[in-house]
């Protein structure tokens, strides 16, 4: 991708000079405003609550202390359960993990049949699980409490995997099924000659192409399940409940003296795995977020 | 706030039913590829469509605490329309909603031109202008909320420059809480916008913008007169996605007042929580939540039309 | 190496149907070719040969078995496609061997074939590389490696060219070529590259809209086309199609071309025929076509045309000259009709001025205006 403008010449002067300045000093600022709730929660987190009382808002830790990042971490209490956000940091990694492998791999199949195998109806089979990503889960939220409780997995992690992959399979088929319309269907007619049938076509041909595809829906699928708040809230009990519902608990816990410098650090904790991640592949997620919404 | 995503690329219409073969061991396969979407399309079939024939079944009754399956007609909307809470959150739900898609439109796109220029360090500066989309809000809220409370946050921090009088206590106020969820709801998703319309920018053929240039049009005449409305698609777009995502709010509410102070910032996500498990009115909240459907539907439901029609026209 | 035989083969795709009964029927080592326009069903036509189409009517066989119901690995056909359909993933020489993998062939069975085809083509260097490292000619070569490594019955070809640029397409054409006349297997190619069609085929079926128009070898297509459709798909600048009425002038039947503007003038308009065609007398006084290729007039020349009287003399104006180096193709009126010559750089008439031509009368093709076809 190369600048709308890069073919033309640039302009030079004093004026051109001084618009560029401007230019800068303009996404210079929108950047601060970006970064402000990150920097405010890191030097918090980093402050004593001494210092968060009588220094300000937006001034760095005089002396770095992790007192309260091991306090979030093993001591802070969520609800009346005193073990900090640690367990809870468990329960989301044992729910993503699973939720995240088995949503992508039926999005991988569900992408091949959808495009290099149609069959009559496989447009509208599309459409309709293409609807689900716009779903607005208020109106699942109760059935499927019920529907957990008939299965016996009401607020357990095993309830809340199954959430993730269903809701999750509108997205993944989505991300697949794009990317692999753009894989000529003649590979498939050549492995079909050369004696290839449906699953070695898939993993002989189709999945060894697939990796940027797989990086971004493993990428998007982690960040949402990671970040979900609203199914956890719903269906997972105490014990269970990912590290959003921990975390929110947490700071709207209101016995005692506040501590800013815990709940900062709990936060960062909650949004480290996801932070990260986008640090390190944030060309991905960006691919995810705009995959298919931009006509190419 | 969950962040969604309605891309939707059309189907390739001049595709043929594709390696399609001859025989009973071309159509076994055939046969194999419904099979393999099965599973798949049955959970959406149950989990998503027979889900909502199931709220609206219920939307019919008079559940309370607990679905009852006796349908007592539209009862339950009658009663909805009723509360005066419901009236506050689409009222709540028409001012943020307007006020964050067009703020998130506008920085977007400014945002976008500007970086199109071939800014040194873009690559950073789009990085830093994504990253909330990638943290929940539930995390993010925590630092907003702090910024925002007027006894430690901002306005603290600016009296505390000297403007003794500043005042900056919307979260707190019942009429300014919402124009918070706005704040906070734009500093989250206008990078989106922006990484939409950059990508758009950058699809657009440089040999019109070179012509333009030849035939003497200025950069701002350039970007207004030709690139902007070369790329109206992305427009659409951007308006449904954030459409759909001011409707489903639901984090941020949480995360940042509670639907407080009282409910004055409630939203229809939070209403719709509220009533089906905190107040046992299980078929108000239901009916709720079909509203809610009902207005990402009218909002999803042409979109996609017309971008199937869009995708037989090319 | 096989037969194939092609009957009344139908291809519909709801209620618009695309073949609308083909009938071929290839001997074995023939060099089929396939030409027509796009969307003329000729790749169609291929894949159903393949089996990577359904068959709505009739019937294919090779080698007298039928094999309609067959799936495409167990036709014994090997196929090259115009996108080549390498798989990115996968070594060249694991792409050449990949259809051997399929069938369970050892390691070191696939190696020995593998070698072997690379040898011949001349692609040993290549084979640890994947195929987005390869030129497009390599990547060619690469796709009918692939081909040749079963040893198939039947090889298709689907436009394999088109994707070249136009000198790596002139070599590999010959390399084809060459690569037929060494191996001798059947060769169904699809083009619609009239030049590829007329130096490969063995026979050529030119179709348009789902039906063969011809099926006959190039020489035949070239100087007898059974319509004006296939007259004007082959040669290049096109056959000249010159309207008349047949007519008899003594005891010879000929051509009169009535001429329409004060300017032509000439020893005749009337151009006699070198055989009388089929039913002579039922089209005595009747409209006709006259179909001459451009180099069947050439620039007058006494001492050739005393002895051919095939050759008729005309005089015609001459309106532009495009010398192309090899010939002068050159426009001339003949009856208020623009037609094109093929005459020899060394003739030089002058542009707007008149000058005589002959016609080899031998060569011509008499077609009926009103269906086109041949008479």
């Amino acid at each position: 991708m190369s600048s709308l403008t890069s073919s033309l010449p640039r302009a030079d002067g004093a004026g051109a000079r001084a618009a560029r300045w401007g230019l800068y000093l303009i996404l210079l600022l929108f950047a601060v405003w970006y970064l402000l709730p990150l920097v405010v929660m890191v030097s918090t987190s980093f402050k004593s609550l001494d210092e968060i009382r009588t220094g300000s808002l937006l001034s760095l830790p005089r002396d770095i202390s992790t007192d309260a990042w091991s306090y979030a971490w093993t001591n802070a209490c969520i609800g009346a359960d005193c073990r900090g956000m640690a367990p809870y940091f468990l329960n989301s990694v044992i729910i993503v993990v699973p939720a995240v492998i088995i949503s992508t791999l039926f999005g991988a199949l569900n992408g091949y049949a959808l495009t290099k195998w149609r069959f009559r109806g496989a447009n509208l089979v599309f459409a309709m699980i293409l609807f689900g990503s716009f779903l607005p889960s208020q109106v699942i939220l109760l059935p499927m409490a019920q529907t957990l409780g008939f299965l016996g997995l009401a607020g357990t992690a095993g309830g809340l995997i199954l959430v993730h992959v269903v809701y999750g399979l509108a997205f993944t088929t989505l991300f697949f099924r794009n990317y692999y319309v753009s894989i000529p269907d003649d590979l498939v007619k050549a492995a079909t000659i050369d004696g290839a049938g449906f699953f070695q076509i898939f993993t002989k041909i189709m999945l060894p192409l697939s990796l940027p595809i797989m990086v971004v829906t493993i990428i998007w699928q982690f960040t949402q399940i990671w970040n979900d708040f609203l199914f956890g809230a719903s269906f997972a009990a105490g014990g269970a409940q990912p590290v959003t519902v921990a975390l929110n608990n947490l700071v709207n816990t209101t016995t005692g003296v506040k501590q800013y410098n815990v709940d900062m650090a709990a936060a960062m904790i909650a949004g480290l795995p996801t932070l990260v991640v986008y640090a390190l592949a944030g060309k991905y997620f960006i691919r995810g977020l705009t995959a298919g919404s931009v006509k190419g | 706030m969950t962040l969604q995503n309605p891309p939707f690329q059309p189907a390739e219409e001049k595709a043929r039913p594709a390696p399609a073969g001859s025989g009973f061991r071309a159509s076994a396969q055939r046969h194999l590829s419904k099979l393999v979407v099965a599973p798949s399309f049955a959970a959406i079939l149950v989990f998503v469509y027979g889900f909502i024939l199931w709220t609206l079944y219920v939307s019919f009754t008079n559940s309370r605490m607990l679905p009852v399956y006796d349908l007592v007609g539209a009862d339950a909307y009658v009663r909805l329309w009723k509360l005066e809470r419901w009236y506050v959150a689409i009222e709540n739900l028409l001012i943020f909603g307007g006020l964050f898609i067009g703020i998130s439109l506008a920085i977007g796109i400014v945002l976008a031109v500007l970086l199109d220029q071939r800014i040194r360090g873009e690559g950073a500066l789009r990085t830093i202008y994504l990253y909330p989309m990638a943290l929940s809000f539930i995390v993010t809220g925590t630092a907003w909320k702090w910024i925002l409370n007027p006894s430690i946050g901002v306005q603290e921090f600016v009296r505390g420059l000297g403007f003794e009088t500043f005042t900056f206590d919307w979260i707190v106020q019942q009429d300014t809480a919402v124009y918070t969820l706005v704040i906070a709801a734009v500093w989250q998703s206008s990078g989106f916008v922006m990484a939409l319309f950059l990508a758009a920018l950058r699809g657009v053929d440089q040999e019109i913008i070179k012509a333009a240039y030849l035939d003497g049009a200025s950069l701002p005449r350039i970007y207004w007169g030709i690139v902007l409305p070369s790329i109206r698609p992305v427009f659409m777009s951007a308006f449904v996605i954030l459409a759909h995502l001011a409707v489903k709010s639901y984090d941020l509410v949480v995360a940042l007042t509670g639907g407080g102070p009282g409910y004055a910032s409630d939203l229809p996500a939070t209403f719709m929580y509220e009533m089906t498990f905190r107040r046992n009115q299980i078929a108000i909240g239901s009916a709720s939540a079909l509203m809610m459907l009902a207005t990402v539907v009218a909002i999803i439901v042409p979109y996609l039309y017309s971008e199937l029609k869009g995708g037989k026209r090319v | 190496m096989a037969t194939l035989s092609i009957n009344n083969v139908r291809k519909q795709y709801g209620s618009v149907e695309v073949l609308k009964g083909i009938d071929l029927s290839l001997n074995d080592g023939e060099f089929l070719v396939l030409l027509g326009p796009s969307g003329c069903g000729k790749s169609t036509l291929l894949n159903m040969i393949a089996g990577l189409e359904t068959i709505s009517a009739g019937e294919i066989r090779i080698d007298q078995r039928v094999i309609n119901g067959v799936h495409p690995k167990d036709r014994d056909i090997a196929m090259v496609f115009q996108s080549y359909a390498l798989y990115p993933n996968m070594t060249v020489a694991r792409n050449i061997g990949f259809s051997l993998e399929m069938r369970g062939l050892s390691k070191a069975e696939r190696d020995e074939a593998i070698g072997r085809v690379a040898k011949l083509l001349q692609i040993e260097h290549l084979l640890d590389r994947k195929p987005a490292q390869l030129s497009g000619g390599q990547r060619q070569r690469v796709a009918m490696g692939r081909a040749l490594v079963r040893d198939p019955k039947i090889f298709l070809f689907d436009e394999p060219l088109s994707n070249l640029d136009a000198k790596l397409r002139v070599d590999m054409r010959t390399e084809i070529k060459k690569l037929h006349q060494r191996l001798g297997t059947t060769v169904v190619y699809v083009t619609h590259d009239q030049i590829e069609a007329m130096t490969l085929a063995s026979r050529i079926a030119i179709m348009k809209e789902g039906v063969v128009q011809q099926f006959a070898p190039p020489q035949e297509v070239y100087e007898r086309p059974a319509n004006m459709y296939v007259a004007s798909f082959i040669g290049s600048p096109t056959m000249n199609f010159i309207r008349g009425t047949l007519s008899a002038e003594g005891d010879r039947l000929g051509v009169s071309v009535t001429a329409k503007g004060p300017s032509e003038s000439g020893p005749s308009r009337f151009l006699p025929l070198a055989e009388a065609p089929a039913e002579a007398d039922r089209w005595l006084g009747e409209e006709v076509i006259l179909g001459v290729r451009p180099e069947a007039i050439t620039c007058y020349d006494p001492a050739i045309a005393a002895g051919n009287p095939a050759l008729v003399r005309v005089s015609c104006r001459v309106s532009v000259l495009e010398p192309t180096g090899a010939d002068t193709i050159t426009y001339i009126q003949l009856g208020g009709q623009e037609v094109v010559a093929r005459i020899k750089p060394s003739d030089r008439p002058v542009e707007g001025e008149p000058a005589d031509f002959m016609i080899d009368m031998s060569r011509a093709n008499l077609f009926d205006p009103r269906t086109e076809q041949r008479i």
